[in-house]
């Protein structure tokens, strides 16, 4: 499936510096997969050692968090936008 | 030294009013050309007394915003409801990426973090640098109407 991935300006270090680019992937996990190959270390950012998704980033199919969906297993389809986005988090 | 006008300290102060008993977060994005400031309030998605996490797609629409209309990010600011104004070990920890790893380069280098504690009655305003290794710079602010 071809899809839309949109990044902050904090990620797109990781991906050659471009806020939005084309990639495949039938779920988010295969999606990052094929990130990863293109732009090799992106997914150790992104995910725990065990295959998790970290903590503090978050991804969103079109407006949706894929933890309200199916996490890492979520589906693609074609003409998806996925967004890659760190928490700016803090407090007390 | 930070140059803040006055109007924009009070909308900070007033959105962290309005915001309690919960932290409140947002950004304050300045023309490149005009130097014009804008606040924008961001949700709080943690909704809590002791900590702030942005709506992240809140944050990218701001972010695709001083794309478009050729806007910095001057500062991000939240509010500490029972604390000093002061960045705490988690607001060091969480201006990096991954968190905690203070040997990279902070996210927003360049932008002041801005805290506003309610501590006491009278609100109180005060703005950093958080760099790497985790160092925290003071910047004084100089209001202006």
């Amino acid at each position: 499936m071809a899809v839309t991935v949109n990044v902050t300006s904090v990620i797109e270090k990781l991906v050659g510096g471009q806020r939005s680019f084309e990639s495949v992937g039938d779920s988010v996990k295969s999606l990052i997969e094929n990130i990863n190959e293109a732009y090799p270390g992106f997914s150790d950012q992104i995910l725990e050692e065990d295959g998790e998704l970290r903590r503090f980033v978050n991804i969103y199919l079109n407006d949706e968090d894929i933890r309200y969906l199916d996490g890492l297993n979520t589906e693609l389809t074609d003409d998806d936008t996925v967004s890659i986005l760190p928490a700016l988090a803090g407090g007390e | 030294m930070a140059h803040i006008p006055d109007e924009i300290l009070q909308a900070m102060v007033d959105h962290a009013k309005d915001d309690l008993p919960n932290e409140a977060c947002g950004m304050i994005l300045i023309g490149r050309s005009d130097r014009q400031m804008t606040v924008h309030r961001v949700t709080n998605t943690a909704a809590s007394p002791y900590r702030y996490e942005m709506s992240p797609l809140e944050m990218m629409k701001l972010e695709q915003k001083r794309d478009s209309e050729n806007l910095d990010l001057f500062a991000i600011y939240h509010s500490h409801v029972a604390s000093a104004a002061y960045p705490s070990p988690t607001d060091v920890r969480m201006a990096f990426f991954p968190p905690g790893e203070t040997d990279n380069e902070p996210m927003f280098p360049e932008t002041y973090y801005v805290l506003v504690s309610l501590e006491n009655n009278k609100p109180d305003v005060r703005a950093f640098h958080i760099k790497k290794y985790g160092e925290i710079s003071e910047e004084s602010i100089e209001s202006e109407n």
